[in-house]
């Protein structure tokens, strides 16, 4: 159930289909191009970063 | 009706509200959202956002049939995200993804995306609004998709495109930005890149198309759940790499300023030895830059708001903290001569800069190097800035950069012929505007530079 407090956007709600298979393809490629980079050995090593990946640590999330 | 007099800023969603109890955050839920509050406390899902520091953490105090109590815990100062720096910005936008893959995972999904569910505290962006969570229907899209367009990507991009001073933006929207106004913003060639095209242009025509439309397709809209974990996966790695293309008005600012290196020193030891002798546990730094002269404090302080006019100095300070993991350190952008005013309904919904900064009550104000800017920049009256930094702190710092400074000198030569208006502009009216306001408890003149440092307490 949700609370409509809010208006999502009908079209917004539509469209996401649409964005969810373009952003599909741009994974993909993006993945595959990296892929290419590594066995070619120019991908760029990870340089410092303040902001870590979207994954939530399986390790911490595990034992609640 | 509501039981407790719930907080000014918390009545959009119906399912609970926050209020204030003996200086305490709590919040209250209705019976609405009971079956939620149950499914996300017994799944443990609640305790896995919060173990890994992405939700703020609470506890239950009451359980009734009309109302569950929680308690918060308390976040001593609130920043909203048009007082973000760019990276702090990105740092709550992922962290917003981030959560609602996770809730994904465990069949919940964020059920709003507004950038105010996200605050700064212990040296991160974490999650504040604990009923933001509801069930994952399966094959629905994400309701808040577009609420995170509004809020967080289109200010984003329009920040790269545009400058860091597009964020201050969501203070005259507190909705999120709208969707066409983005669109119509961003340069054409944005069109091109599949990723803005189809997240913000399109995204503008459908919404445009469908904006008188009230029949309710959008139930009848649909999306797998493998879909909706390709936009969040697309759009995180879109903004983690999203950066700005504009330099520092101060640059190496450090470099730039007439301090030899004693001089430097010596400031340091100045104010080290009237810090170390208040033994403050919070203070403020306005016109902070970078963080550097807080971080060469040897007391230490549980809390340091530290802000300036300047999104890459402040930028530069989120990453410093970031590195050392500083959890003292609380960055924030604000222009000392227009602060954020209160917003929303009522003008009670976010509180303006003032009020926050009273409650939060700094034991000591520092000024340093900023007096120059509000009196001459600014054209702030002595009496008028003094009455400012009397109504918040018990203790402020002030330096004052003499008439002879090369920086006074530069700002009076910029007013042209108006610089005899500034004729004031001196080190005896400083003090008799001041002394209306505050007792001199020490004054020491920084050796090898044309500068003072004050310390003053505030009249009671």
């Amino acid at each position: 159930m949700y609370f409509l407090y809010f208006d999502p956007g009908l079209g917004a709600m539509i469209i996401q289909t649409i964005i969810a298979a373009v952003a599909g393809v741009v994974l993909f490629s993006k993945n595959l191009m990296h892929k290419i980079k590594v066995f070619l050995g120019i991908a760029k090593a990870h340089k410092d970063d303040v902001f870590d990946d979207i994954d939530v640590k399986d390790s911490d999330s595990e034992n609640k | 009706m509501n039981a407790k007099n719930p907080h000014s800023s918390s009545f959009r969603d119906p399912s609970g509200y926050v209020f204030i109890e003996g200086g305490d955050i709590k919040r209250a839920i209705n019976p609405i959202y009971f079956k939620q509050y149950k499914a996300l406390t017994q799944s443990g899902f609640y305790q896995g956002l919060i173990k890994n520091g992405l939700l703020i953490s609470h506890k239950e105090v009451s359980n009734s049939d009309e109302t569950i109590v929680l308690q918060a815990d308390k976040i001593p100062f609130i920043t909203y995200p048009y007082e973000w720096s760019f990276n702090m910005y990105k740092e709550a936008a992922l962290l917003t993804l981030k959560i609602q893959k996770y809730s994904l995972e465990h069949d919940f999904t964020l059920k709003d995306a507004t950038a105010f569910n996200i605050t700064f505290h212990k040296g991160k962006a974490v999650f504040i609004d604990t009923l933001s969570f509801d069930f994952y229907i399966e094959n629905s899209p994400w309701r808040a998709y577009k609420q995170f367009i509004t809020h967080f990507f289109g200010p984003l991009v329009l920040a790269h495109y545009h400058g860091a001073q597009q964020l201050k933006m969501l203070s005259n929207f507190i909705d999120g930005i709208p969707v066409k106004m983005i669109s119509s913003m961003l340069p054409l060639k944005t069109k091109l890149s599949p990723l803005l095209y189809s997240n913000i242009h399109l995204l503008a025509k459908l919404e445009d198309k469908h904006n008188e439309d009230y029949k309710d397709e959008a139930k009848a809209a649909k999306l797998s759940k493998k879909g909706q974990f390709n936009i969040i996966e697309s759009l995180y790695n879109y903004i983690k790499k999203l950066e700005l293309k504009e330099t520092s008005e101060w640059g190496n600012y450090y470099d730039k300023i007439n301090y030899s290196d004693e001089a430097f020193i010596e400031k340091s030891r100045i104010i080290n030895d009237w810090v170390n002798a208040i033994q403050p546990k919070t203070l403020v730094d306005i016109g902070g830059n970078d963080g550097t002269f807080v971080r060469k404090l040897e007391h230490y302080v549980e809390t340091a708001l530290v802000c300036d006019i300047d999104n890459n100095s402040v930028d530069l300070n989120h990453k410093t903290m970031k590195m050392n993991k500083e959890e003292f350190m609380l960055p924030f952008v604000l222009d000392i001569l227009n602060p954020s005013p209160a917003i929303g309904f009522n003008n009670t919904e976010r509180f303006s800069f003032l009020e926050r900064v009273k409650v939060f009550s700094p034991e000591i104000t520092l000024a340093l190097a900023v007096i120059h800017h509000i009196s001459l920049s600014g054209n702030v009256p002595f009496h008028n800035s003094a009455l400012f930094f009397s109504s918040f702190s018990k203790y402020v710092i002030i330096e004052f950069p003499k008439r002879e400074d090369s920086w006074v000198q530069r700002l009076l030569k910029s007013k042209r012929e108006f610089e005899n208006h500034f004729d004031y502009y001196s080190i005896e009216s400083f003090e008799s505007a001041y002394g209306a306001f505050f007792n001199i408890k020490q004054k020491e003149t920084i050796l090898d530079s044309e500068r003072v440092l004050y310390l003053l307490e505030t009249k009671s």
